[in-house]
């Protein structure tokens, strides 16, 4: 501010005649246009560490990298009359097949008789080729299959990575607990239908009747229970749902998993006799079984990418120790006198990165917490008709039941039918329909594994892998075996594979909302101690001793976590015959190794 | 401001006099500029996280769903000397390169270590531009035409510079172009795409042109390099894929029946 030196102050009598007395005023400013700052605010020792871990704990953008070792092993022989399927099959029984196809011989005295009389109705046996299930099919330029004349479809080769898989990223963002579910013991062949949010199912196999110290429980899946933990039976006795587990396991190796006891204190009735079955609930405190109480269902998968955001390649050079099995097929031993190497089983590796980025800013869990998990999902697509629509199930479901597909897996069965959609074609030599799953889109969901939730705990636990089983379309490709044609053995596989992003710690922080600043908003409220719970989300690159963290690379501005991985087919069993010598065709019996039935010691 | 001249009169009131401190900077908010100012100025001194991730593009499909793109080579038979009034010889075959039967059909070293190497540029001013990827096209892929290896043996089949790349099979080198898919570093849609080759045989690289120097008009010596050295490239950032065109025709090029054609260029 700046004052007029002229500028006279006279007191305020004097300004005019009969002027009040008053007070007068004068501000004076202290000017201040800069101030020092101290030393610390002046200058910042910078770290480049530092500064790329901040940027680290920040990046939300996530680019997965997958490698995927196929272990696949082709279990099925059958039989076929469609063209196409039937010159590129794997044939395990030429000799006969030949004879039968050339009622006249195909041979003369200066070799093959060029278009012998062929009887068309007679089906060649053999495997479909690895190709068929191989993730890049490279078999663009086969003669009568995907090129030239009588070709079965038209083969893009863009497709190639497509035509028999699809792969995505997605993420479990809600849980589903009224999906119903099926189990068989293998042991007693007792079966159980129970809905996912009831539990886990239970068979007594020391009942009261038995009148031992214990009642012995029996699971189809693995409990989770330890000593001193409660359950809460579907069933009760005298009012009373609630009993301590007494011990686990029977001395059997394994059985720690399956079989759980309680105290037999003198039950009477018929609530605990031998072979009862039920459903129970894992509770850790039953004085407040509400907070402690374990809760069960099948998470729900969100997909986070289109098919054609992945890309998939071969992993260099790398093969699985079981290396390719193949064979030539002789002009002679053909229905189309062509000579070609036919290949069984293949042992590539494959490497699987995504053209989009996944952004988990915004994501929650199936448990509304930060997401902590990708999820690379792998469907079967089946595009060249091979097989019938996808159906889906759990590890307990992959079990023969007396050496048969369980039930559950009949094409009959709604319940085990997938969220994924089935077309069709007619082939180009107008024969068909050829059924095949179509592509997922960014955002449908697909069921998931079946999980138990415990509040008090803050931890998930994965009870079963979801599994999808792939059959046979019997009208393109006949098992000759006696089963029903709507329940055939197939094979399965796990759709969802698991690639940790952040971890969770495995302490619980606890506090109250007065006491406690920073509590997040995925804490829960526990009754028991009126207390907040939680576990802490540990930051990019730290690893605590027991091992739980993640420090994969992270530039780009991306964090770039990776999964070395085996995708494994696996057959729900056997009809190969033993006849490789070509001594004619045999009896087929499905076969397999069958499940333990007393412990993992068999 | 002058306070030396006020004059205080003393009557029998109290009087008083204010000091305002007048601040012109203020504490308030100041850790946070400062905050604000230090993550400025360190991402002026280390550089921002930035994202240089490549992604690959594939030849786009064309309408009847073939993805393979179509490379045609030709090299100039220098037993024809291109002159002002020759019509030129162009084959694609490398025996005109100076190749023999043998060097092709039996791989040697002179012929394997040869190669065809596009280059792509931002633009076609060769005053100003900037080469920014490059995709090496071996010689070991191609298709094959006949040749007389010995006249006491039947016919052999040899590679020659005629090459359909696709995703699989057996030539799928250069197939994809592998480039930035942020396009926040460098924005470029359009690349222009030049040849060469590397005669491994003379070690020396011979420049390809779009068309045959016999049909450039009115001089075939001298021309506009932009419109005689390059096919222009286009990526498509949302679905990875690229197509060609050609800067004459402004057409789609790269199929079977309309391939990406190179002709050697002969100096006069």
């Amino acid at each position: 501010m700046q004052i007029d030196p002229t500028t006279r102050i006279i007191e305020s009598t004097q300004r005019y005649k009969g002027a009040p007395k008053q007070d007068q005023q004068l501000n004076v400013p202290l000017v201040q246009t800069q101030k020092e700052l101290v030393e610390f605010d002046r200058s910042v020792d910078l770290s480049l560490g530092t500064v790329f871990d901040e940027e680290r704990q920040l990046s939300f953008t996530f680019r997965p990298v997958t490698k995927f070792m196929m272990v696949f092993e082709n279990a099925y022989t059958g039989s076929t009359t469609y063209v196409p399927f039937r010159d590129n099959l794997y044939y395990t029984n030429a000799i006969q097949n030949s004879a039968s196809y050339y009622p006249s011989g195909n041979s003369g005295p200066n070799g093959l008789i060029p278009n012998p009389p062929t009887d068309q109705t007679i089906p060649w046996d053999g495997f479909p080729q690895y190709p068929e299930f191989d993730f890049i099919r490279t078999d663009n330029d086969v003669i009568g299959y995907t090129a030239g004349p009588g070709k079965h479809i038209d083969f893009k080769s863009v497709s190639a990575t497509t035509y028999n898989w699809s792969h995505y990223l997605s993420y479990a963002f809600k849980n589903e607990y009224n999906k119903q579910l099926y189990a068989i013991e293998p042991e007693t062949n007792v079966s159980w239908n129970w809905v996912a949010s009831q539990g886990l199912p239970y068979i007594i196999i020391d009942g009261s009747d038995e009148l031992t110290r214990f009642i012995k429980f029996k699971c189809p899946v693995v409990h989770g229970l330890s000593v001193g933990e409660f359950v809460l039976l579907s069933t009760n006795y005298n009012g009373n749902s609630f009993f301590q587990v007494a011990s686990v396991g029977d001395g059997g190796e394994g059985s720690d998993n399956y079989i759980f006891s309680i105290r037999n204190v003198g039950f009477t009735g018929t609530t605990f006799l031998s072979l009862s079955q039920g459903t129970f609930k894992r509770v850790l405190n039953p004085a407040n079984s509400a907070d402690t109480i374990s809760e069960y269902y099948i998470r729900k998968h969100k997909i986070l990418t289109d098919a054609s955001c992945a890309v998939l390649v071969n992993a260099g050079y790398e093969q699985n120790v079981y290396n390719n099995k193949q064979k030539c097929e002789i002009e002679s031993l053909t229905p189309n006198l062509r000579k070609r190497t036919s290949v069984k089983e293949g042992s590539r590796s494959y490497t699987l990165s995504f053209n989009c980025d996944v952004n988990t800013l915004e994501l929650l869990d199936n448990q509304k917490r930060p997401v902590s998990e990708l999820f690379v999902t792998t469907i079967w697509r089946g595009y060249f008709g091979w097989t019938n629509k996808l159906k889906q199930g759990w590890g307990f479901n992959t079990f023969l039941d007396s050496g048969n597909p369980q039930v559950w897996w009949d094409q009959n069965n709604p319940d085990s039918n997938t969220t994924i959609n089935q077309s069709q074609y007619i082939s180009l030599l107008n024969t068909g329909p050829f059924y095949y799953n179509d592509f997922l889109l960014t955002g449908d969901t697909i069921d998931g594994d079946f999980c138990e939730w415990n509040n008090f705990e803050q931890l998930e636990r994965v009870i079963s892998l979801y599994q999808h089983k792939i059959t046979y379309n019997q009208l393109w490709f006949r098992l000759d075996n006696p089963l029903p044609t709507t329940n055939q053995p197939g094979y399965f596989y796990q759709p969802h594979r698991v690639i940790q992003i952040r971890a969770f710690s495995d302490y619980i922080e606890e506090g109250s909302a007065e006491n406690v600043v920073g509590i997040p908003d995925y804490a829960y409220y526990s009754t028991t101690n009126a207390l907040f719970r939680w576990r802490d989300l540990y930051p990019y690159g730290f690893i605590d001793t027991d091992g739980v963290g993640v420090d994969y690379p992270y530039l780009n501005d991306a964090q770039y976590p990776f999964l070395n991985t085996i995708f494994r087919i696996t057959p729900e069993g056997y009809n190969i015959p033993s006849d490789y010598a070509q001594l004619g065709k045999i009896p087929i019996n499905i076969t397999t190794i069958p499940e333990p039935t007393v412990d993992e010691c068999e | 401001m002058n306070a030396s001249r006020i004059k205080i009169v003393k009557d029998d009131t109290n009087k008083y006099l204010n000091i305002p401190v007048n601040m012109q900077w203020d504490f308030m908010g100041r850790d946070d500029s400062i905050s604000e100012y230090e993550t400025k100025a360190i991402k002026e001194v280390t550089g921002i996280a930035a994202d240089f991730e490549v992604a690959r593009f594939s030849h786009n499909i064309f309408q009847n769903f073939n993805t393979a793109i179509n490379y045609e080579f030709n090299f100039y038979d220098d037993t024809l000397p291109i002159t002002a009034n020759t019509i030129g010889n162009w084959t694609s075959s490398y025996l005109n390169e100076g190749f023999s039967v043998q060097d092709v059909y039996y791989f040697s070293k002179p012929f394997t270590k040869s190669f065809f190497k596009l280059d792509f540029y931002d633009t076609p001013d060769e005053r100003t531009q900037q080469i920014y990827l490059s995709i090496i096209l071996p010689i070991q892929q191609g298709l094959t035409e006949t040749a007389i290896l010995n006249t006491l043996l039947p016919p052999v089949e040899i590679k020659k510079p005629t090459m359909i790349l696709d995703s699989i099979g057996a030539d799928k080198e250069g197939f994809y172009v592998y480039w930035l898919r942020s396009r926040d570093f460098i924005n470029i849609s359009s690349f222009f795409m030049t040849a060469k080759f590397f005669n491994a045989r003379l070690g020396v690289f011979k420049q390809m042109t779009n068309t045959r120097q016999d049909l450039i008009i009115p001089n075939k010596f001298q021309f506009n390099n932009a419109d005689y050295f390059y096919y222009r490239v286009n990526l498509n950032y949302n679905d990875k894929t690229y197509e060609v065109f050609s800067t004459s025709t402004l057409a789609r090029v790269g199929d079977s029946s309309s391939p990406i054609i190179w002709y050697e260029y002969v100096n006069p």
